[in-house]
C-alpha cells in the first residue's frame, strides 16, 4: 500500500516537472499535452472518485500556487475533473484502451469546460471563449495528451521479467 | 451535529466534493488581495519542504560545481608553479652558462637539446643551431660542466651531436695534475675509462681534461675524474675507471664552441696524403 502511494506521489512529482520543463519542447504548434491530467485520469480510473476528488483538488491547488492564475481555478476544475473519472472506476467496469481514450477526450472537455466557464463567470470572458476554447484548444491538446497516454498502454502490453518461485 | 456527521459519512462522495468544490469557490470569490495572503501561506506550508529539498539538491549542484572549478582552477595552478619554478632552474643554469661564456675566449652559440637518441643509452642528441647559425661539422659541444661532444652532421637550422656517450666517439684528454695523455674511451656508454701506460701517475680523485691533442676539442675542457685505479697483471697498461663531468640523460642547454678543427689547415694536405694511399 505505501509503496502505491509513494508510487503515486513520484508519478505526480515527475509529471508536475516535466509540465514545466519538457513539455514545451514538445509542444506543436503551440499544443502541449497536458500530463497532469493523463495521470490524474490514470490514478482516479484505479482508485475511484474520492480519491480523485481529493487528489485534483490537491493537484490543481498546486497548480494554481505554480503558475500565476486565478487562486482555485485549477482546483475547482481538477477536483470535479477527478470525480468525474472516478465515476469509472475500474472496480466497477472494465474498460479497453479504446475506451479508456474516449473517455480521457471527454475528461479533458469537461475540464476545460469548467475552467472557462470560471474564467466566464470571475474575469468576465464572453460565453463564446468557452465554445471557441472547446473546439481550438481543447480538442488539440485531448488529443496530443491521449497519443501520449498511448505510451502507457504500449508499456503496459510489452512483455514483463516473471518471477519464479 | 450527528445528523450532520452521519450525513457526510453516509455521502462521503459528495460531501468530500462539496467541501473541495466551495474551498475552490471561495478562494476564486476572494479578492485579489486575499488570494495573494492565502497563495503565500499555502506555499509556506504546503511547498516549503518542497521548495527547500530543491535548494539543497540546486547548492549540492553548485558546491559540485564548484568542486571542479576549483580543481581545474587547482591543477592549472600546479602547472604554472611548475613551470615557474623550470624557468627558473633555466635561469640559473642560462646564468651560469652566460659566466662561462664571459671566462671562455672562443665564440660559444648557446643551443637547446630539442631531441635526444631515445635508445636506452642516447648517443647523440640534436641541437636547435645550424649551418644558418655558422654551425661546421666537428664543432665541440660543451655543456656548464665540461666536454658533451661533438657535432657531426649539419642541417639549416639544427644540428647532430655526438655524445661522448657513443662508443665510437673517443676524445684524448689529459690528467689535469700530471699531464699524462690518454684516450676516454667507453663500450657501452655507461663506463668511461682509460688506458694509461702502467708507470703513468694517475690517482683516484684526479681531474681529466681536453689535451687538445685531437684537433677537434680545444685544450682545457674539463671532462671527468677518475673514480677508480685498476692494477692488473698487465705490465704495459693500467686501466683507468672515469665518471664523466655532464650528466647526459638531463643535458637541457648546451654551447657550441664556434672553431674549426685545428687540423682544417693541413686538410689539402692530409687529403692529397689520403689519396696517396
Amino acid at each position: 500500500m505505501m509503496s502505491d502511494v509513494a508510487k503515486w506521489v513520484i508519478a505526480f512529482m515527475v509529471s508536475l516537472i516535466l509540465q514545466t520543463s519538457f513539455v514545451p519542447v514538445i509542444s506543436i504548434a503551440g499544443v502541449k499535452p497536458d500530463l497532469l491530467i493523463v495521470v490524474l485520469f490514470f490514478f482516479s480510473i484505479k482508485y475511484g472518485v474520492l480519491p480523485g476528488i481529493f487528489v485534483g483538488f490537491v493537484l490543481g491547488l498546486g497548480q494554481d500556487l505554480y503558475s500565476p492564475s486565478l487562486l482555485g481555478q485549477n482546483a475547482f476544475a481538477k477536483t470535479i475533473t477527478g470525480a468525474f473519472i472516478g465515476l469509472f472506476n475500474e472496480r466497477m467496469m472494465r474498460t479497453d484502451p479504446l475506451v479508456k481514450n474516449v473517455l480521457l477526450l471527454m475528461v479533458f472537455i469537461v475540464h476545460d469546460a469548467i475552467f472557462l466557464i470560471v474564467q466566464v463567470v470571475t474575469i468576465g470572458d464572453p460565453v463564446s471563449t468557452v465554445f471557441s476554447g472547446l473546439f481550438f484548444h481543447t480538442l488539440p491538446r485531448a488529443l496530443y495528451s491521449i497519443a501520449v497516454a498511448a505510451l502507457f498502454y504500449v508499456w503496459e502490453m510489452l512483455p514483463k521479467p516473471t518471477v519464479r518461485r | 451535529m450527528q445528523w450532520i456527521i452521519r450525513f457526510f459519512v453516509s455521502h462521503l462522495n459528495m460531501s468530500s466534493l462539496l467541501v473541495t468544490s466551495v474551498a475552490s469557490i471561495l478562494m476564486l470569490s476572494s479578492t485579489q488581495v486575499q488570494q495573494q495572503r492565502i497563495a503565500r501561506v499555502l506555499t509556506i506550508s504546503v511547498f516549503y519542504p518542497f521548495q527547500f529539498y530543491f535548494n539543497q539538491t540546486a547548492r549540492i549542484k553548485n558546491i559540485y560545481a564548484e568542486n571542479r572549478r576549483l580543481k581545474e582552477e587547482i591543477a592549472l595552478l600546479s602547472v604554472k608553479a611548475a613551470q615557474t619554478v623550470e624557468n627558473s632552474r633555466e635561469n640559473e643554469r642560462l646564468a651560469q652558462m652566460l659566466g662561462i661564456s664571459k671566462q671562455f675566449s672562443f665564440t660559444l652559440v648557446p643551443a637547446r637539446v630539442v631531441v635526444r637518441d631515445p635508445s636506452f643509452v642516447s648517443r647523440s642528441a640534436i641541437v636547435n643551431v645550424g649551418g644558418s647559425d655558422g654551425i661546421l661539422p666537428s664543432m665541440p659541444v660543451m655543456t656548464g660542466r665540461g666536454v658533451a661532444g661533438k657535432i657531426v652532421l649539419v642541417m639549416g637550422h639544427m644540428s647532430l651531436v655526438q655524445l661522448l656517450v657513443d662508443p665510437a666517439n673517443r676524445t684524448s684528454v689529459m690528467i689535469g695534475r700530471t699531464r699524462e695523455v690518454g684516450i676516454l674511451e667507453t663500450t657501452d656508454g655507461n663506463d668511461f675509462f682509460i688506458m694509461f701506460r702502467a708507470h703513468a701517475d694517475v690517482a683516484v680523485g684526479d681531474t681529466l681534461v681536453t689535451s687538445g691533442l685531437g684537433g677537434i676539442y680545444p685544450k682545457g675542457l674539463l671532462a671527468g675524474t677518475v673514480t677508480k685505479l685498476e692494477e692488473n697483471r698487465d705490465p704495459i697498461f693500467k686501466k683507468a675507471s672515469v665518471k664523466p663531468e655532464v650528466n647526459f640523460d638531463r643535458m637541457e642547454e648546451v654551447f657550441v664552441i664556434k672553431m674549426s678543427p685545428q687540423w682544417a689547415a693541413f686538410k689539402s694536405e692530409l687529403d692529397s696524403l689520403e689519396n696517396a694511399k
